[in-house]
């Protein structure tokens, strides 16, 4: 059963993975996105530096794994947690299954990310 | 037990937020996330094709190559410098920063924000490079 009034409100957590995943966004995202999203395809970077031997090298080490997790989980409770409040902006009243969602959504792809390192 | 109150609700259209300038700022700041969310699902498709292996990995690259995907990603990057901008604003409010007693000014907390995004890109491409 859901509690609708209880004793504290969950909403810190929510805004602190919004506002860690913030701080991302604004500080790694553009050169996350220009890099593999842009310069690369575009082949002005040479395809060879994201060869599957390269990446896959870069993605089994620590900090490699950790950037990794954070460049997918980060954005992704960042954004959702504002889709969730546009929903409520644009008058989509989806209830309780707006946040959960949304949420969801953001727990899955963060999981997902762990699954796929540890299958590497 | 009925009621015979009948309050008045003032009427929100969903296209509220186009009637001024600054909520069309809010609302462009708020849909920053949209080719972000793409932007992250494509990198996510991207990891499960690195573990798929060197064709899937392959595949996944030539995705990335699509014109389409292509023009995602720059919206994506635009949305991203764009939220920057805002996020880096909010920030000199919302956590201003206090040098010997004195508040930081606005636009050295802003520019040393943006010095700290350009040394960031630097650092990433230098290492991926």
């Amino acid at each position: 059963m859901l509690n609708y009034n209880p004793k504290r409100s969950d909403e810190p957590v929510w805004w602190a993975l919004f506002s860690i995943g913030g701080t991302w966004f604004a500080l790694l995202t553009p050169v996350t996105v220009l890099f593999i999203g842009i310069l690369v395809p575009l082949g002005i970077i040479d395809p060879s530096t994201v060869s599957w031997d390269r990446v896959s090298d870069f993605a089994s080490t620590f900090l490699g794994g950790c950037f990794v997790i954070a460049t997918l989980a980060l954005p992704m409770w960042h954004g959702l947690h504002r889709v969730h409040h546009a929903m409520h902006d644009l008058k989509i009243h989806a209830g309780v299954w707006g946040p959960i969602f949304c949420y969801f959504f953001a727990g899955l792809v963060s999981a997902l990310s762990l699954i796929f390192l540890y299958m590497l | 037990m009925t009621t015979k109150r009948k309050p008045y609700t003032h009427e929100m259209t969903r296209t509220w937020w186009m009637k001024k300038p600054f909520y069309r700022f809010y609302m462009v700041r708020e849909m920053t996330v949209l080719p972000l969310i793409l932007f992250t699902i494509f990198l996510t498709f991207g990891l499960g094709a690195l573990v798929k292996g060197p064709a899937s990995w392959q595949n996944w690259l030539d995705f990335m190559s699509n014109p389409i995907v292509i023009l995602i990603n720059i919206i994506a990057l635009l949305g991203s410098l764009f939220h920057a901008y805002t996020f880096f604003d909010m920030m000199t409010s919302v956590m201003p920063l206090k040098i010997k007693g004195k508040k930081l000014d606005n636009r050295l907390y802003t520019g040393a924000m943006w010095i700290a995004v350009i040394v960031i890109t630097v650092i990433c491409l230098a290492i991926a490079c």
